[in-house]
């Protein structure tokens, strides 16, 4: 076994002990071990993305080499690899974005806590990644939950105590759920691990035995990720979590949180239940629904509201309804375009709230949109990436956004019954992006001049500036040249068969 | 060739001149002087295109391609029989009401815009009646629209703003509907250029034959509202009394004719044999009743005497309608003669009437009571161009109305060959009964009539000679109708 | 070369703040210089060409962002060209007195280039991919006076072009997974195999991203952002919102009709006769909405409206005549209200007139703005002798010869609309020329004809108003083998 393998297992633990580490640091150094470990990381995800590219098979790797099904398992392929990676890319960058604000929202003292907490963040999403077991996968969805709130909770206004217990209550509702799942499916198969289950589950399809019960476990994990992945009924918890913790925070949660969830449910569909056999249930029927009816509502919150950030973070709700669509289609290609957009909308999503902290900080702070009238002609860096995120959030060509619909449209003209109610929500949904990001565009442009307030140069912001040059690029990347990300996708899912 | 070009483009180019060099209200000492050269200037431009038209009526006989608008449509001349008529009308009333004009125009302002246009008309008429196919003739019934509305609105109050738009957009409307018929003929012809005997495809006519018809009818109407015809003849009272006397005399002598020789075009390119007996001709024969009946009945009633005349000319013109809708050669002569007939004697009529307006400056036919003693000339022209308009026999109006009529019982059709001429006699009846009494009371006043404020009000030469010379036009083809019977028989028969 | 042709106007756009002009006039020989030199390049172009495709770059999958010249381009790019050189004349003169110039002239000029990609475009994504972009350069120039009136018409311009290519987005992923290419070709690409027993689902999307498309056309439900957007300068009113862009959802729904779906596909289906239903409708719609209007440019922007959707009809015929007839309405009526509305601009410029009712009189004062726009008045309304009426003919002729009985309709529709286009614009006519009797002259002793750079695009423009009206053979023949595909 090559060296390589340890990459998956020695990134989480990296980040884990680091989280460990920096309780006892510094707030300074502490910040910059969090650099390092995410870079470090990144870098070595980068590493295993090529190995893997180069071998083309996707390998398991034995926790302290024990053989299943008495072992714990990682399993790493193109997938895996490329999402981990790309994580720490936006991870990198959220947390650049937002760290010339942290001063002003968590107190001095609690500073090396929040990098604990991002760092723990980052090993449970790497593991929810990588894990190729049920029983740890659970786990660290319950760290990831834990960590996620004390991410919302630690600028402590009323607002964000609020909404992190509103966010527990729903997330531990979620797990709790996925649990129970978990229980059933454990009664069913007797194991834990994704491949051994999988194997029964085929067995038990095979037989027409238990076909409620086995239902019933499918559908109670799925409710649960759906929960915690703020699927649109569910939603509830996502806008004050979003709208009202630090910046790095809700970009950070934006963006990898809830896709943390989803890919889980990804790895579930494929590793777990078998693609064919989630099809057959009516599973996807209900996610097909609710993903479009998530596309619509959220959008339409969206319009209503009068909150920037609490409208990019009701976007949010859309965006997911549009993954689930994805899963809902029930296809391959559905799939493809589905895991294009969590990449696509985890870019575009952080870089709208980095770039709209920067709106807000040259308006007083203030998040109104009366406020922030021509604020982009203060913060001229902000602006211009404002308008990029939105841009692709309504999907122009050359930005991720309309990649990622060419690819749900073009998967749903290849479903037969699904495709006209696909198609003419992409549409509408399309339209309801265009009206809220494109007011808050014009707003941002419009130039007023009895503001009382001061604008910003570069010299000011050089670190955040870059940082958002990086995520436009980042999106316009994903743009231009999709194709070997499409591939990359492709592959990584035939792995998974 | 060139005899026609010019008779077109220089009273065109003449009234553009005009209307470039006096751009300001002419006014004070320096306008006196600059009136007396422009009027100079316009009779001589009358004069040139009258005589630029007679000498190519007389000597042109080959129609031209001037050239191609697009790839199939030719801008085509050709004078035949048709034309020929309108254009001897034209050539008539025009320089006639035009010196009238001259006196006339004293009181109004602007002349010079006045004069252009009237001389930018002069151009378009001529350029509509030697038109040789059907868009050739469209572009000249629209410009022809066009640089009359000016004429109309020339005073530039409220009223004749209105009215003038108010003409413009019926005359549009109607031009539009008649474009619509011409996109199909084009379809359904093989070529626009016009013929005496239908230009259909046969093959268009078994298959299309329905919708056809419809298109026949459609620019029927659309043709009739610039002819006054019944549904659409509203901007017709509304415009004449509006616009200066001379102007009212040229767009009810000849302006209006337009819309009939437009009517005889369409009549030919969809050829008599198709129509004849179907549901357009009745429908367009009750029309045309209808608006016989009810022009002079509304004449009958109405007070001011321009309007009167208006409404009188709306009567008459379906005459002339009435005689193209029944299809018959003896009706077609009668048409055709009452275009003459009708074209010297309204004329004559609104030249009087303006006569009596410049002078008096009395517009009610009640306040006329002992006209004829202050103006006994010009009301003597207007009694007998009366009785022209009516049709008392040695004047050109009974002959046309004899033909009508004869034609008219000879078609042998249904019920109209005999309710036609009753009518026609009936709407004689109301034009003696609206006409005379301008007349009678004119020169009876009565006995109450106070003699002693009466004083002569006689107009001078340049409004006198023009009437006269009219009314000595509409009695003369009345005696010698064979004098115009030649120019028809050629119209009516290899036109 | 082809590429060049775009990117001159980008670079000459962003150069134009960039560069520290001290003279005003300076940046106006610059501006005009590359904008003259592109279009003279466009036309060799056009007139050079040959039939390959040049590939820019493939975007995913098989999807490629390339270029051609056909036929089309040649018409459309052609007539984007020959305008656009004027409109910057006028734009010089017309912006001295309006502000932020440097950043009007950047977006200006940038629309040049995109308008001419969405003509060269080769294929159906990189004409969407253009046409995305002509939103958003154009968006700054509907704002540029950053009133209230203009943020908000411009937020409605973008919610209405960007909702409406997302629909049109739909015809495009139809064309990608139906179509055997996305090529434009003539008669369109649909695979008769893919699309067996789907026909009614194609249809439905066509008619979506046939409105789709229509928003920037203006056609009905969705034109109310092209009046309001009559805020920005005249010069982007009258190139852009007469010409570029409104005719570019022209030229896209053409693009999708004849060379994407296929007119055989199309041809007597229900789908044929909602859209001309629709058009038919914007037709009387836009004539009868303008005659009600009293600000002048908000009434010759309904005019627009209408007059595009003659361009419409004809394509939705689907015959090569149809296409013939709304080819040649695409480029006379182009000349036709770029005139008109450089006249309204003119008068703007001269007199701060903005309404109807205040135009009293200025005929004798400006008789050179008024007369030209007597002209284009006139060709409007279609009087023979003058652009307007060879191009409602052969509109006219392609609906009668196409046998379709809606069509037939569709005829009225035209001369209603054309007794309304008589109404709107004469009654402007009327007024300026004969103001009536009592009349004050004195309330318009001050007032003049403008300079020649205002004057000289017009006279440019009535010259050709006149030109295409009596000699129109040359044109006509050319956009015949445009059709039938030929070029």
């Amino acid at each position: 076994m090559n060296f390589i393998c340890n990459i998956p297992f020695f990134s989480i633990l990296l980040s884990l002990f680091s989280g460990t580490v920096c309780s006892v640091l510094s707030a300074k150094a502490a910040k910059i071990v969090n650099r390092v470990v995410i870079l470090a990381v990144g870098l070595m995800s980068a590493i295993l993305l090529l190995y893997l590219l180069s071998t083309g098979e996707s390998f398991i790797y034995w926790m302290g080499h024990f053989p299943a099904p008495w072992g714990n398992e990682i399993r790493a392929g193109v997938l895996e690899a490329g999402m981990a990676l790309f994580f720490c890319i936006i991870m990198y960058l959220s947390m650049a974005g937002g760290a010339h604000k942290l001063p002003g929202e968590v107190v001095e003292s609690k500073h090396n806590l929040y990098y604990i907490l991002v760092n723990l963040l980052l090993s449970s999403l790497l593991a929810l990644v990588y894990t190729n077991d049920m029983f740890t996968a659970y786990v660290f969805v319950e760290i990831n939950t834990i960590s996620a709130c004390g991410l919302i909770m630690i600028r402590q206004v009323g607002r964000t105590i609020e909404a992190a217990v509103r966010y527990m209550i729903m997330s531990l509702l979620g797990s709790g759920l996925l649990l129970f799942g978990l229980c059933i499916m454990y009664d069913l198969t007797g194991h834990l691990l994704m491949s051994n289950i999988k194997e029964s589950v085929g067995l038990i399809v095979a037989n027409g035995e238990y076909q409620i019960p086995l239902i019933v476990s499918v559908a109670l994990m799925c409710t649960g990720l759906c929960i915690k992945s703020a699927l649109f009924p569910f939603h509830a918890w996502l806008p004050d979590a979003y709208g009202y913790s630090t910046v790095s925070s809700a970009a950070i949660l934006s963006s990898l949180v809830s896709k943390g969830y989803i890919f889980l449910l990804i790895k579930i569909i494929y590793r777990v239940i078998g693609f064919s056999v989630f099809n057959s249930t009516r599973m996807i029927d209900v996610l097909f629904v609710f993903g479009l009816m998530g596309m619509i509502f959220g959008s339409l919150s969206a319009i209503k509201e009068n909150d920037v950030r609490r409208m990019i973070a009701f976007s949010s709700v859309a965006q997911i309804g549009y993954i689930y669509m994805g899963f809902g289609m029930g296809t391959q290609a559905g799939m493809v375009a589905s895991i294009f957009h969590i990449l696509s909308h985890a870019a575009t999503k952080s870089l709208l709230f980095i770039a709209a902290i920067g709106l807000t900080d040259v308006s007083g702070g203030s998040r109104r949109f009366a406020d922030l009238t021509g604020s982009a002609y203060r913060n001229k860096w902000a602006g211009v990436a404002f308008t990029a995120g939105s841009l692709s959030m309504v999907g122009v060509p050359l930005f991720s956004g309309f990649i990622s619909k060419l690819l749900f449209a073009q998967a749903a003209v290849q479903v037969e019954g699904k495709m006209l109610a696909s198609l003419i929500v992409l549409g509408i949904s399309t339209v309801l992006n265009a009206v809220y990001f494109m007011k808050t565009v014009i707003r941002i442009y419009t130039a007023t001049t009895e503001t009382p307030y001061e604008g910003i140069t570069f010299r000011h912001m050089k670190a955040y500036a870059v940082t958002l040059v990086f995520f436009i690029l980042l999106n316009v990347i994903l743009g231009v040249s999709s194709q070997p990300v499409v591939d990359m996708i492709g592959q990584g899912l035939a792995m998974f068969a | 060739m060139y005899l026609i070009l010019l008779s077109i483009l220089f009273p065109a180019a003449a009234g553009l001149f005009l209307l470039i060099r006096g751009r300001t209200p002419l006014s004070g000492e320096k306008g006196n002087t600059d009136r007396k050269t422009l009027l100079a200037l316009t009779g001589c431009f009358l004069v040139i295109t009258a005589s630029l038209v007679f000498a190519s009526l007389l000597t042109v006989k080959e129609g031209f391609t001037l050239f191609f608008l697009t790839k199939t449509l030719p801008i085509y001349f050709r004078i035949d029989g048709v034309g020929r008529l309108f254009s001897l009308l034209a050539v008539i009333v025009l320089p006639c009401a035009g010196f009238f004009s001259f006196a006339y125009m004293k009181h109004e302002e602007r002349e010079s815009r006045y004069y252009g246009f009237y001389l930018l008309v002069f151009g378009v008429l001529n350029g509509l009646c030697f038109a040789g196919n059907l868009i050739t003739f469209y572009l000249f019934f629209e410009l022809l629209t066009l640089s009359s509305m000016p004429l109309v609105l020339h005073s530039g109050s409220k009223e004749a703003v209105m009215a003038g738009l108010k003409y413009l957009f019926y005359s549009l409307c109607g031009a539009y509907a008649a474009l619509f018929g011409i996109y199909f003929l084009y379809q359904n012809c093989d070529s626009l250029t016009f013929t005496t005997d239908g230009a259909l495809r046969a093959s268009a006519i078994t298959q299309q034959g329905g919708f056809l018809l419809l298109t026949a009818f459609v620019m029927l109407l659309g043709f009739g509202v610039k002819a006054g015809m019944f549904p659409m003849h509203a901007w017709l009272p509304a415009a004449h009394p509006v616009a200066p006397a001379p102007a009212s005399a040229v767009l009810s002598a000849v302006i209006v004719k337009a819309g009939v020789l437009a009517i005889i075009r369409v009549l030919a390119m969809f050829g008599k044999d198709f129509l004849r007996g179907t549901w357009v001709q009745s429908g367009w024969i009750i029309l045309t009743l209808v608006t016989v009946f009810m022009g002079s009945l509304l004449a009958y009633r109405e007070p001011v005497l321009k309007k009167r005349l208006a409404y009188s000319t709306v009567s008459q013109i379906s005459y002339i309608l009435f005689g193209l809708a029944v299809m018959d050669e003896t009706s077609f002569t009668g048409a055709l003669f009452h275009v003459l007939a009708h074209g010297f004697v309204k004329a004559a009529l609104f030249l009087c009437a303006g006569a009596i307006i410049y002078k008096t400056g009395k517009t009610r036919v009640e306040e006329m009571r002992g006209i004829g003693k202050e103006m006994p000339l010009t009301m003597w022209c207007f009694t007998i161009a009366s009785l022209g308009l009516i049709g008392i026999p040695p004047t050109g109006g009974f002959v046309s109305k004899w033909y009508l009529a004869l034609g008219s019982l000879e078609s042998g059709l249904p019920v109209f060959g005999v309710l036609g001429p009753v009518i026609l006699l009936l709407s004689a009846l109301l034009t003696a009964g609206y006409l005379l009494p301008l007349t009678i009371h004119g020169f009876f006043p009565g006995a109450d009539y106070d003699y002693g404020s009466l004083q002569k009000k006689e107009p001078c030469k340049l409004m006198t000679v023009p009437v006269f010379i009219l009314t000595f036009l509409s009695v003369l083809i009345g005696l010698f109708p064979n004098l115009v019977d030649g120019i028809i028989v050629m119209a009516a028969a290899r036109r | 070369m082809i590429v060049s042709v775009i990117l001159i106007p980008f670079i000459t756009g962003i150069l134009v703040p960039v560069i520290p002009f001290r003279k005003r006039w300076q940046k106006e020989v610059f501006l005009e210089t590359a904008v003259v030199l592109n279009s003279i390049l466009v036309w060799f172009l056009l007139l050079h060409h040959s039939d390959s495709t040049f590939l820019l770059a493939h975007f995913t999958g098989n999807l490629n962002i390339s270029f051609r010249v056909d036929g089309m381009s040649m018409v459309f790019a052609g007539l984007v060209s020959a305008l656009w050189p004027f409109a910057t004349l006028y734009a010089f003169e017309y912006m001295t007195k309006e502000e932020h110039e440097n950043v009007f002239f950047l977006f200006y000029t940038l629309t040049y280039g995109v308008t001419l990609g969405i003509a060269l475009a080769a294929n159906l994504l990189t004409m969407y991919f253009f046409y995305e972009l002509l939103t958003l350069v154009t968006v700054p120039l509907v704002m540029h006076t950053l009133t209230r009136e203009a943020v908000l018409a411009s937020r409605k311009y973008l919610y209405y072009s960007l909702g409406g290519a997302a629909f049109a987005f739909l015809g495009l992923i139809m064309v990608i997974v139906y179509g055997s290419t996305t090529d434009f070709i003539l008669g369109g690409v649909l695979d008769p195999a893919k699309t067996a027993g789907k026909t009614n689902v194609l249809l439905l999307i066509y008619v979506m991203a046939f409105l789709g498309f229509g928003v920037k056309a203006a056609v009905c439900p969705f034109n109310a952002w092209l009046p309001q957007a009559g805020v920005a300068p005249t010069p982007v009113t009258a190139l852009l919102h007469a010409v570029a862009v409104v005719k570019s959802g022209a030229f896209a729904i053409i693009r999708l009709t004849y060379y994407s779906f296929g007119t055989d596909f199309l041809k007597g289906t229900w789908a044929q006769y909602a859209v001309m239903s629709v058009v038919m409708f914007t037709i009387v719609y836009g004539c009868s909405r303008a005659v009600k209007e009293t600000h002048l440019k908000r009434r010759l922007a309904y005019s627009t409206i209408s007059n595009l959707s003659y361009i419409l009809f004809g394509a939705v015929i689907m015959t090569p005549l149809g296409l013939v007839g709304a080819l040649t309405h695409l480029v006379f009526h182009a000349v036709m209200k770029i005139s008109s509305f450089f006249c309204a601009g003119a008068v703007m410029h001269q007199t701060g007139r903005h309404y109807v009712h205040e135009l009293n009189g200025l005929g004798y004062k400006m008789p050179r703005v008024l007369g030209i726009f007597t002209i284009s008045a006139l060709a409007l309304m279609g009087v023979p002798g003058l652009a307007g009426f060879v191009s409602k003919w052969n509109l006219a002729g392609a609906a009668a010869e196409s046998g379709n009985p809606l069509a037939f309709g569709g005829i009225a529709c035209l001369l209603v609309s054309a007794l309304l286009t008589a109404i709107y614009m004469l009654t402007i006519v009327v007024r300026a020329f004969f103001p009536g009797k009592d009349f004050d002259y004195r309330t318009v002793s001050d007032i003049r004809d403008p300079n020649w750079k205002m004057l000289l695009p017009l006279f440019v423009f009535s010259i050709f108003i006149i030109l295409f009206g009596v000699y129109s053979q040359p044109v006509v023949d050319f956009f015949m083998s445009v059709a039938t595909g030929v070029v």
